[in-house]
């Protein structure tokens, strides 16, 4: 269901066609909504995935006051709502000395970059907001906007701390769309198309006489870029080995160490949100999309739904695991993998990629 | 025409900072991420310890002997109580002995356990930190049904301790052992052999044994800078003459010796060595003997003043202690190894990026409550 | 160039490692796992059994308590407090008087009006417990630990509330007890140091 089928559909209703630009307006905002509960809803239910995960991988036993169950909610299912409550009543405090113009706009900025960029993720065969024809690129475009919030609540705060995380976020996040984007354009050279329905579409049927003819099986060249990409999205949603930007024990909170209540809520939310864009970008241009793991099986479009939330769940997962596993880089050390690993494997990529599907692929 | 600054920039680290293990506040002079100078500011924690001890007869200041160093409380009483029975000449009973040793090495690894685990959050890693408190907590629950506390344990007494073993102490200290030597492995594992660790700490923030020794470091921290020197080996105190354990040295195995990760790995291997005393020490535990046999009625030692230092987690904890012949003494001085820890860091650290000084502060080991006193 | 491979591949084979381990103990999910849900469990304290009588005391050191009909007022507690938390004061009888014996039978000549513990300052050494030659002042978890609930969880929401008074006497009692047949009977101020 995309923003042109729902301007159709409002148009058919309508004898003359109705008014265009209010019509727009009322399709964006009604498909901005399920956008908007996608994020939230994936925001809950990943911070008590990774609460209890990470709980579990420490000998701990995690959330468990919360929600229904034996003894005032065995489990703490609704752990996270509570949190979301007591974040939305919390006092929301804006320091004397912070700009408070720019305070209150960067957590909505960064907000936005995760939003927009979720508008052109297929979900399944149906279910995208805008089906462009330059759809993975605009994700990559629009996704380096959150440093730019970043960027704004670090300066905003007027706090060295702050100051510290959003430079580091800065370097960080810039260094790491080069890797990613180059991972990507190794598959772009397979497929040929920039749309993101495209690029699944292409990766139907079966490769190697079993496997699903996923990106990530196509050839040696492509299964690296997958790890590339990996690494490097895991890089520019901040998240441990590259958490840098809000080192705990270093910078104490990085870019958020003023935030509180609503807006350090979206700050998280963002967070989250950005985990579900890099992943959702990692599975349509590598794991096939909401293509089944079986090629012609389970193909229709609750399906795909299915295989698609699946897929992203798992590399979420992974996330987590690698979050409560690894220790921190330091920044030099950071900007080395980018430049001096990541980087130049990534080139080769191409080349390689390039080499596979002219005289082999 | 605005005008670009381009000063150092004055970073206040704590006294309210996630890793300052306690409350410690640190001035660091920074260009970008560059630290060029960094000056502890310490005494957030004093509590006129020394001129505590004045006022107060001798068993009475075992417990905030306790409180100096209060992650290895035991081996900081152990300390003074030799000191004192030094001064007075008191022969404890071979079972007192014992038991002192099997609690100041149960100690030092619980200390260690903590040190590591904290580095480790230091350095990001979240997990080791928590398999090491699970750890630490078992040792912990030994010290319970002993002697009643978990932390501030007022254990050692001057002449004996304050209570027995109590029944099955022994076996579930051999249990805990048994545990306890195969979870080193996973930490290594973990933490200690994770590339982004190593890189992390290797070659990072040397301490060159000149240095070290000039600066009066002492303890893993001079360990890790290759100076083979353990008061337990080198001027054997109480009964270490009778153990057999090896002094753990930094080798520089994964970069330059006295690098963080020298000081994390002595530590390490430390433990390995704490849990070889103990089991000796349960192994040859005297069944006989009254803990209670030689507490002297009245603890007034005669005029004159002795210093001694025993080894302690953090090093060589030295006391000096004036008697002028009443029940309360003239003079205490207790001195703190993680004093010249703390006073090294500047040393060291100069010129490492933001990051590195906590790390490198964590590989120190610091505890604020020994340092400010 | 060679280095830099093997860079790469002890990276990879260290951290996959590390996440081996972190995987296998999310698999064992509560298996070692050591959390207790606080208010619900409750650690088991250790009953060791120590001390002046063998049969009843226990190590626990939760709580000061004072069994004030046993106390003779003999100050020695108050001098072992490394912390001067412990504040008594005491009162003589005259002649004759008789106000009892402990449950040690020794016969108390001291009136014990005020017998203060300020749990606040304590430090929990356990020094006052040794001297008391009656045995009435313990850890709760000590001499008489049936008759008493070991308390970790005393709590309170002001530091005043943390005063622990024991003196159980009235000033009509002290004004009987300490009367000479032939003076007025005269009481002194209540709780005489502020």
């Amino acid at each position: 269901m995309t923003v042109d089928a729902l301007i159709r559909w409002f148009q058919s209703w309508t004898a003359s066609g109705g008014n265009i630009t209010f019509l727009l307006i009322l399709s964006v905002i009604l498909l901005a909504l399920p956008v908007f509960l996608i994020m939230a809803v994936n925001a809950l239910v990943a911070v008590y995935a990774e609460r209890k995960l990470s709980a579990f991988m420490q000998d701990r036993v995690g959330p468990m006051g919360q929600g229904p169950g034996f003894h005032a909610g065995k489990w703490g299912i609704f752990q996270t709502v509570a949190d979301a409550i007591k974040l939305l009543l919390k006092e929301d405090i804006i320091p004397e000395a912070a700009d408070r113009k720019l305070f209150i706009l960067a957590p909505y900025v960064m907000f936005l970059g995760a939003f927009i960029a979720l508008a052109a993720v297929p979900f399944n065969q149906k279910l995208l907001v805008a089906d462009m024809n330059i759809g993975i690129f605009y994700i990559v475009a629009v996704g380096s906007l959150s440093v730019l919030g970043i960027l704004l609540a670090g300066w905003a705060s007027n706090n060295k701390w702050s100051l510290y995380g959003a430079m580091r976020s800065a370097a960080q996040i810039v260094s790491y769309e080069i890797p990613a984007a180059l991972s990507i354009i190794a598959v772009i050279l397979l497929t040929g198309t920039l749309s993101m329905q495209g690029i699944v579409q292409s990766q139907a049927g079966v490769i190697w006489g079993f496997l699903p003819n996923w990106a990530v099986f196509n050839n040696p060249f492509t299964f690296l870029a997958f790890f590339i990409y990996f690494i490097s999205s895991v890089a520019e949603v901040n998240r441990t080995p590259f958490d840098i930007p809000e080192a705990e024990s270093e910078l104490v909170a990085g870019f958020h160490t003023e935030y509180s209540g609503l807006r350090w809520a979206f700050f998280f939310l963002s967070e989250y949100a950005n985990m579900l864009v890099v992943s959702a970008v990692a599975v349509v241009v590598f794991l096939g999309g909401w293509q089944s793991p079986i090629a012609g099986v389970m193909t229709s479009a609750w399906w795909g739904l299915f295989w698609f939330l699946g897929k992203v769940t798992i590399v979420i997962l992974i996330m987590i695991w690698f979050r409560w596993t690894f220790p921190r880089l330091r920044v030099d050390q950071l900007m080395n993998v980018c430049w001096k690993v990541l980087l130049p494997i990534a080139l080769l990529n191409i080349f390689g990629t390039g080499l596979w599907s002219l005289f082999i692929g | 025409m605005g005008v670009i600054h381009n000063d150092e920039m004055v970073l206040n680290i704590g006294p309210q900072h996630p890793s300052t293990h306690g409350v410690l506040r640190l001035k660091v002079k920074t260009d970008g991420e560059i630290v060029s100078d960094i000056q502890p500011v310490i005494g957030y924690l004093h509590r006129c310890f020394e001129k505590h001890c004045e006022n107060l007869p001798y068993e009475q200041i075992i417990p905030f002997v306790d409180r100096c160093d209060y992650i290895a409380s035991m081996n900081n009483g152990f300390g003074y109580v030799t000191t004192v029975e030094e001064l007075m000449g008191i022969q404890v009973p071979e079972r007192v002995e014992y038991i002192r040793i099997i609690m100041a090495e149960l100690n030092r690894i619980a200390s260690h356990l903590l040190a590591l685990g904290t580095f480790g959050l230091d350095v990001g890693a979240f997990t080791p930190f928590l398999y090491m408190f699970r750890d630490r907590e078992r040792i912990l629950d030994l010290f319970e049904i002993t002697c009643g506390a978990r932390l501030l344990y007022n254990y050692m007494w001057i002449g004996g301790l304050s209570h027995d073993l109590p029944v099955g102490f022994v076996e579930s200290a051999y249990e805990f052992l048994d545990y306890f030597e195969p979870q080193l492995k996973e930490y290594h594992d973990l933490l200690a052999y994770n590339k982004i660790f190593i890189e992390r700490t290797g070659d990072v923030g040397v301490l060159p044994p000149e240095v070290a020794v000039s600066y009066g470091v002492t303890g893993p921290n001079l360990r890790g800078s290759g100076v083979k020197w353990d008061l337990r080996k080198n001027e054997p105190y109480s009964i270490y003459d009778r153990f057999e354990f090896d002094v753990p040295v930094g080798e520089g195995e994964m970069g330059t010796v006295g690098d963080c990760w020298d000081r994390y790995w002595v530590r390490a291997l430390e433990m390995a060595q704490s849990v070889k005393i103990v089991r000796q020490a349960l192994d040859q535990l005297p069944n006989d003997g009254n803990v209670h046999e030689s507490l002297p009625k009245k603890v007034r030692p005669p005029k004159g003043s002795i210093y001694q230092r025993t080894e302690t987690p953090r090093g060589d904890l030295g006391f000096y202690i004036i008697s002028d012949g009443s029940n309360v003494p003239l003079r205490v001085k207790m001195r703190s190894p993680a004093f010249t820890a703390l006073s090294v860091l500047n040393e060291i650290a100069s010129g490492w990026m933001l990051s590195d000084i906590l790390v490198i502060l964590g590989s120190l080991d610091i505890v604020l409550g020994e340092i400010d006193r | 160039m060679s280095k830099y491979i093997v860079n790469i591949w002890q990276s990879v084979s260290t951290l996959l490692i590390g996440m081996g381990i972190t995987i296998r103990h999310l698999i064992r999910i509560r298996k070692g796992n050591v959390t207790l849900q606080y208010p619900k469990e409750k650690w088991p304290q250790p009953q060791r059994k120590i001390g002046f009588d063998p049969k009843v005391y226990n190590i626990i050191r939760s709580k000061l308590h004072v069994d004030i009909d046993d106390c003779i007022g003999c100050l020695k507690c108050v001098r072992a407090c490394p912390v001067d938390c412990i504040t008594i004061e005491t009162l003589k009888v005259p002649k004759g008087t008789d106000i009892g014996m402990t449950s040690n039978n020794t016969t108390k000549r001291l009136l014990v009006k005020r017998f203060d513990i300020d749990m606040s300052e304590c430090l929990y050494c356990n020094l006052c417990v040794y001297p008391c030659p009656e045995e009435c002042i313990y850890m709760t978890g000590g001499p008489n630990s049936e008759k008493k609930t070991i308390d970790y969880e005393f709590s309170k929401y002001d530091r005043s509330e943390l005063l622990f008074t024991f003196a159980k006497i009235t000033e009509k009692e002290i004004a009987e007890l300490t009367a000479e047949p032939n003076e007025l009977p005269h009481a002194d101020e209540p709780g005489g140091e502020a």
